[in-house]
């Protein structure tokens, strides 16, 4: 009898398996347009809080600088198969030391972190970070995960109020991702930066120097990143005998003119 | 499933209590939605209260609470699984909504099933069940 029960049970329990795993065949995230569905609710979200976030801050809209950027950002995207055209950069005056992204491929760079910035190898670690981010969908999961599901679509449907967004943007532009995520996202950025031909050891050098200077900027991009020294040394470590290739983006003078730039622009702004 | 006819005589009100033991998992399984364990707990209150009845009612009384055990460990599972999408950092997926439709399908079958059972015993008949049926000639002695 208990044989037979035995038996009875794991055949049960075999059942219940064999239809999951036969189910799990199908492809139901297209058949049910979840992907579909995901993206749009991160597409309306995303837009929702830039425009928030916009209404909110001071955007640099300038032409130059802003081609610089893309210059920068397009070696990135193009050497790594990631399309340049979903990434909205957004250049903000601002004195505190940030850049972030939003749902919806909106990275925000402030312009205290541009200057903070020695050479372009610097910025294209920053920059490689947050696509990392994006391209991890550790922006909507950070988000899904302090917000909730629920919350995150009735902000989308309009049923919720600015206090909700508040919370989101305050979350994205401070302390969004826990240590595994953050160096997920280095780990990542090194591999973009090494396939681009640039330098690794500027966004280690980058983290470095400013966890010294951490105390007399205002660098919310470190300090809400855990530990930079640490960063700055598993970066190195992970790229060592990696990076095969070296190639400027820009012309020195170029990026001397471009800092420049933005050292002006930021201060006309203020 | 099979039928199997018991020696015993089965009374009208055996038939009825026993019967009574499938519909009062089925109502707390409407009642209960989405918390699994409320039919499982209601089930158990009714075998409780039925402990000293005929064998014939204790017998049914018993397999309608072994029936619940496996819809519990599979609904709980999807329960907190859907909870952790809604709430958590978990994300809808492929394996999540195959999960879904197992859990619907057993949960379908177990419906129908204890729906024909209720049905059957009431007239009387001995119903055994699939596994539970064997389990509850181990625990459920004359």
């Amino acid at each position: 009898m208990m044989k037979k029960i035995i038996l009875q049970l794991s055949l049960s329990i075999a059942i219940f398996f064999g239809l999951w795993w036969g189910l799990n065949k199908i492809n139901w995230m297209d058949l049910m347009h979840v992907n579909a569905a995901t993206s749009k609710t991160e597409q309306k979200i995303g837009d929702l809080i830039w425009e928030y976030y916009e209404n909110a801050e001071h955007e640099i809209k300038d032409d130059s600088t802003q081609a610089v950027i893309d210059s920068l950002a397009s070696r990135i995207c193009y050497s790594n198969q990631i399309k340049k055209d979903k990434i909205k950069i957004h250049l903000i005056q601002s004195d505190v030391v940030n850049a972030f992204a939003l749902p919806n491929h909106h990275l925000v760079l402030n312009s205290s972190l541009i200057e903070a910035c020695k050479n372009e190898g610097e910025l294209c670690g920053v920059i490689s970070h947050e696509i990392a981010h994006m391209e991890l969908d550790h922006v909507m999961k950070a988000l899904i995960k302090e917000i909730g599901l629920s919350v995150l679509i009735s902000i989308s449907t309009g049923n919720r109020g600015s206090e909700q967004i508040k919370k989101a943007i305050k979350l994205l532009t401070s302390s969004a991702y826990d240590r595994t995520l953050e160096k997920e996202a280095d780990i990542k950025a090194v591999d973009y930066l090494i396939k681009a031909e640039i330098n690794t050891n500027d966004f280690a050098d980058f983290l470095s120097r400013l966890s010294n200077e951490n105390e007399s900027l205002n660098m919310t991009w470190i300090s809400t990143h855990p530990e930079s020294k640490d960063r700055a040394k598993y970066i190195k470590e992970y790229a060592t005998g990696k990076q095969t290739a070296n190639t400027p983006i820009l012309e020195k003078s170029t990026w001397e003119n471009f800092k420049h730039r933005i050292k002006n622009l930021s201060h006309q702004s203020l | 499933m099979s039928d199997k006819t018991l020696s015993i005589q089965v009374q009208e009100h055996e038939a009825e209590r026993a019967s009574n033991s499938y519909l009062m998992s089925l109502i707390a399984v409407i009642a209960g939605l989405p918390l699994p364990i409320v039919n499982l707990i209601a089930s158990f209150i009714f075998y409780i209260g039925n402990r000293k009845s005929s064998y014939f009612v204790r017998w049914h009384c018993t397999q309608a609470l072994l029936s619940q055990f496996s819809l519990l460990f599979i609904n709980s599972f999807g329960f907190w699984w859907t909870i952790s999408i809604l709430f958590g950092s978990e994300h809808i997926s492929n394996r999540y909504i195959a999960y879904m439709f197992s859990a619907l399908i057993f949960n379908l079958i177990e419906f129908i099933a204890t729906i024909y059972t209720a049905i059957q015993v009431r007239k009387g008949e001995h119903i055994s069940w699939w596994l539970y049926g064997d389990i509850t000639n181990l625990i459920c002695k004359a």
